[in-house]
């Protein structure tokens, strides 16, 4: 009996660690493979930690996050520590009142809190590495008082009076007696929000500038086409940083000599050697932080010195996927041209739409999806592109712009930049026979073995093609004709996924998915039975294409580097750099003949032909969309 | 070695025997008036003794020696130099405190060096203090321990450690005792004691126990309501209180009202009882006070006046014993027992009768 239960208990302990730190151990693993896709090991490597103190995107991002971090948490500590003296020596009532008010960033959804900073710093200020800083100071502060507020009521004032019996003054007696007995807490004080800024996204992500990132927010970025292995590398090294640190945190507030067993001595006076050192580290990265406290710039000479917001001097800001411009050429194009890029990335369309309408920042120039584009043109958001002007405009696809004449009838609003299909990615192992068309999706062959994209339009693009009609068809029928269509097939779907498609498949958790062409090429890369093919139906063309924004001060300079894009040189670093399909025909018949004639690489001219591009619907049918969406993910 | 080092007297001021003196002294907090204008001699050399119950105002008193508070009203003077104003690192006086208020980031050694170091001594010195405080304290070897791994009995070592190894002219100890247990505390008590004898300063020492106050003290400051009831040694305090109040809080008493039936007779309950405290007119009512142990049972026949004997209680040597007569109950002290129910007679010697104004206050 009692056996039984002891080997429960022990159980349940293991299962709690299991569950608290298989994540981690993943991540390690994760860290050291040698290969690119999660789903596949690829034996054993260190170059990922090579990389990632080479990659300069990776080590600017660190750096800020680092300087925040410390700076942030100095401050926070001073501030706190004052607040807490003072709230310490009111009276009860009024102390309340004083610490309710301090702790509401604590109580506040940090989504309100970095909305509201957001909004008071674009107000009376620009966002930049600065607004970052003062926020994290602001949401730090309530930490530090709730370490250091206790210790403070619960200093024993004899100790004061004993000091000044024996002699000391009174700055000597609080030096020497009554701060060493703060000391602890206002070091835990310190370390808690040195971990909680290091942490925080949210805050960070509404009260940045553009081109400033931190890891977390350039882990965001990079959420769209995968995160790079060097970020599991950094993350595993940050996992033992914080866990030296909260050791730290642990140890420091007991003294190594009160009740510790002899072994920890040693440990604990390691620790406070340690600690001055940190100290030391946190003054001095302050000091000179606060120097390095501007905004980077591609290109920026250390001793000009511009703002964000007067953007109408050489420096143009540009908005644009994570990992979808290879930034060696910001510079590049700094050196030919003296124009700075302010580069920022986001994660989504809609999430650019957002930030660009928040009017946070002023973007020049956007790279976006077409239904974004098509709504700001409608919205009036958008300046004319002098195409004209632009030497390497020639450069583009012809039937690419062609295609893009749904959303932008004249051209004249945007510039493609990548474009793609979506199709079938499928596990040639498992499928015999030929795979041409929607049909595998529908005809139950494939019972839970299919992933399907999880957004609407996407979702029912598939429906409607298998039936014969238009992706942008709009006629109710044949929507409800796709809604039963996609209600009888949902037994057989596994899952609903937008980012995990090329993971799952290259993990073989499925044999069919609906699939981007750009990651049908990567995920074939690691798992060649994978292959992709876009049904004989017909399926969606997507282009992304960039566009100028009415807040653009500059039009000649936001051209010069549209124009710079589109020429042979950095189409083709870029090209190299994202892989997916390019309008630049110059940088295509630059390519060899094996890469043009790649299929997973370039659509053949009869697959585009029967491709269509989403147009931006009327309300009313985006509303019944969301209806049989709703319906279609409940049921 | 030890000699070269040992703390002696200051005796460079010969002048008066007065070492503290405080002179009409009030201190309120908010409402209470928690001293009333003190006054206050503390001789060179003496162990004195606040005694009082508990908020009387012995604490306020010694922070105000010590300079933890300063006075509403009044001056103190030290060696006959007005100190009222000078902050507490500046007087020749070091505190022991109740709650030993040890530092605990510090090592025993590290505490008892702080005054030493503030003070700028060299190493070599201070390290040699600190070794011969603690062989005052009988804590030899325990400089490098932490306070917090000590016993309470040890913290309080270190605590009065730290303080003499300043060499204060004064020692101040707030209740030092108070948080040990009897029998440590009787050890402590005469450890204090020849510690005083060694040290050769003055002592001024707190306690609600009239008990440790008459083991220990030189002279006894007996402190009621913010203000001093009596001041005395020992045996004077004991054998011939003020006034009632003093004689209820020191030892047991039997207390009465009587009237002087004449200068050296009192009357008490309608009997007369020869005495020999003069001073009074015949026909003043008075505080009568009678020790228990001067409480002789005789026979019924023999006694001055008679009564029945209610209770007895054997105390180890003695049996206390009650007697009720018309008006009053008798305590009394006797090593034989007699039984409840008993008729005895009771006699008092003259001179241990002690005849006292009336209208002290109550306890
Ligand atoms: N700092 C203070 N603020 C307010 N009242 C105080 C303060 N110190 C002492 N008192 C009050 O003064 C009275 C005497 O206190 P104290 O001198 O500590 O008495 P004792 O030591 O004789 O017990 C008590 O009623 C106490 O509540
Ligand atoms: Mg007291």
């Amino acid at each position: 009996m009692k056996k039984t239960k002891n080997s429960l208990k022990k159980l349940y302990i293991a299962l709690i660690f299991i569950f608290l730190y298989a994540p981690i151990a993943v991540l390690f693993v994760l860290s050291v493979n040698d290969s690119r896709s999660r789903a596949v090991w690829g034996g054993f490597t260190l170059k990922w930690y090579r990389e990632l103190f080479a990659d300069a995107t990776i080590m600017t991002a660190l750096k800020n996050t680092l300087i925040i971090a410390f700076v942030a948490a100095f401050f926070a500590t001073v501030l706190g520590l004052l607040a807490a003296i003072g709230i310490s020596a009111m009276k009860k009532n009024k102390a309340a009142v004083y610490l309710g008010a301090g702790n509401i960033p604590l109580i506040n959804a940090d989504i309100v809190t970095g909305i509201t900073l957001m909004l008071f710093f674009s107000r009376f200020s620009s966002l930049g590495m600065m607004s970052i800083l003062l926020s994290h100071i602001t949401f730090c502060i309530p930490y530090v008082l709730l370490s250091v507020l206790p210790a403070l009521s619960g200093i024993d004032w004899h100790l004061y009076e004993a000091a000044r019996d024996l002699g000391a003054t009174r700055s000597m007696a609080y030096r020497k007696v009554i701060w060493p007995e703060l000391f602890p807490s206002v070091m835990g004080g310190f370390f808690i929000a040195l971990t909680m800024s290091m942490d925080d996204f949210v805050v960070t992500y509404f009260t940045r500038g553009a081109g400033v990132d931190t890891l977390s927010t350039m882990i965001y970025g990079e959420l769209k086409r995968g995160i790079k292995p060097q970020m599991f590398a950094l993350s595993s090294v940050i996992f033992a940083v914080v866990l030296i640190l909260l050791l730290l945190v642990y140890l420091l507030p007991s003294d190594g000599k009160i009740g510790r067993p002899r072994i920890t001595e040693g440990l604990s006076d390691a620790v406070r050697s340690v600690v001055p050192f940190i100290l030391v580290v946190s003054v001095v990265t302050t000091l000179t932080g606060c120097g390095s406290i501007q905004n980077p710039r591609y290109g920026a000479d250390p001793e000009e010195e511009a703002t964000v917001s007067d953007a109408g001097s050489n420096t143009i800001t540009v908005l644009n996927y994570g990992e979808y411009l290879d930034r060696d050429l910001l510079e590049d194009f700094y050196d030919k041209t003296g124009i700075r890029v302010l580069y920022d990335e986001a994660t989504t369309p809609e999430e650019m739409y957002t930030k660009y309408k928040s009017g946070a920042i002023s973007y020049d120039l956007i790279c976006t999806s077409e239904y974004i584009i098509k709504k700001l043109m409608d919205e009036n958001e958008l300046l004319q592109i002098d195409t004209g002007s632009m030497e390497n405009y020639g450069n583009l696809d012809p039937a690419i712009l062609a295609m893009a004449q749904t959303y932008d009838p004249d051209n004249n609003y945007s510039i493609p930049y990548f474009y793609g299909t979506v199709g079938l990615l499928y596990n040639s192992s498992e499928i015999t026979g030929e795979v041409d068309s929607w049909d595998v999706l529908f005809d139950g062959s494939y019972s839970g073995e299919i992933i399907m994209q999880n957004s609407i339009r996407d979702a029912y693009m598939c429906a409607l093609k298998y039936l014969g009609y238009s992706l942008n068809d709009t006629d109710r029928e044949h929507m409800l004709e796709a809604q039963r269509l996609l209600l009888k097939q949902k037994p057989d779907v596994e899952a609903y996924f937008v980012d995990e498609v090329r993971e799952e498949m290259v993990a073989g958790n499925a044999t069919i998915a609906v699939c981007y062409s750009g990651e049908a090429y990567l995920a074939n890369e690691y798992n060649e039975d994978l292959t992709y093919v876009v049904p004989k139906e017909g399926s969606n063309l997507w282009i992304d294409s960039w566009c100028m924004t009415k807040r653009c001060q500059n039009p000649e300079n936001a051209t010069a580097f549209l124009d710079y894009l589109c020429g042979e040189e950095a189409g083709m670093v870029n090209f190299e750099y994202v892989y997916y399909p390019t309008p630049n025909l110059a940088v295509y018949n630059a390519l060899d003949e094996e890469i043009r004639e790649d299929e997973l690489v370039f659509p053949p001219q009869e697959v585009l032909k029967n491709c269509e591009v989403y147009e931006t619907l009327p309300d009313d049918v985006m509303e019944l969309y969301s209806e049989m969406w709703k319906e279609l993910k409940v049921y | 070695m030890k000699e070269n080092i040992s703390i002696k007297e200051n005796s460079q001021e010969p002048g008066s025997r007065i070492l503290l003196e405080l002179k009409g002294v009030a201190k309120s907090f908010e409402t209470t008036d928690v001293l009333k204008g003190l006054d206050l001699k503390i001789e060179r050399n003496t162990f004195v003794t606040l005694l009082g119950p508990s908020g009387c105002g012995k604490s306020t008193t010694l922070r105000l020696i010590a300079g933890f508070e300063k006075p509403d009203a009044g001056n103190i003077f030290f060696e006959g130099k007005d100190i009222t104003g000078l902050p507490p690192e500046q007087r020749e006086v070091n505190t022991v405190f109740q709650n030993y208020a040890l530092f605990t980031h510090m090592t025993v050694a590290e505490n008892i060096a702080f005054g030493l170091k503030i003070k700028k001594y060299p190493r070599e010195y201070i390290s040699d203090r600190v070794d011969y405080a603690l062989s005052l304290v009988n804590l030899e070897g325990y400089g490098d321990r932490n306070p917090g791994t000590l016993s309470g009995g040890q913290q309080q070592r270190i605590a009065i450690a730290r303080a003499i190894v300043n060499e204060p002219k004064i020692l101040l100890l707030d209740e030092p005792l108070g948080a040990l247990d009897l029998k440590l505390r009787k050890s402590m008590q005469i450890e204090l004691m020849k510690l005083k004898e060694e040290l050769g300063i003055t002592f001024v020492y707190v306690t609600h126990d009239q008990e440790e106050a008459l083991t220990m003290s030189d002279q006894i400051v007996v402190m009621n309501h913010g203000m001093i009831e009596q001041i005395g040694s020992a045996e004077d305090i004991y054998n011939e209180p003020k006034n009632a109040y003093v004689a209820r809080f020191i030892g047991e008493a039997n207390l009465k009202t009587g009237r002087m039936s004449s200068p050296s007779v009192v009357s008490i309950e309608g009997v007369d009882f020869p005495c020999t405290d003069e001073g009074f007119l015949s026909g003043t009512p008075v505080d009568v006070m009678i020790r228990p142990e001067d409480v002789e049972l005789v026979d019924p026949l023999a006694g001055q006046i008679c009564g029945v004997v209610s209770d007895i209680i054997f105390k180890g040597i003695f049996y206390h014993i009650t007697v009720k007569t018309d008006e009053y109950e008798w305590k009394a002290c006797s090593t034989m027992p007699t039984p409840v129910g008993t008729k005895v007679g009771i006699h008092v010697d003259p001179f241990n009768i002690r005849n006292m104004i009336q209208g002290a206050k109550e306890i």
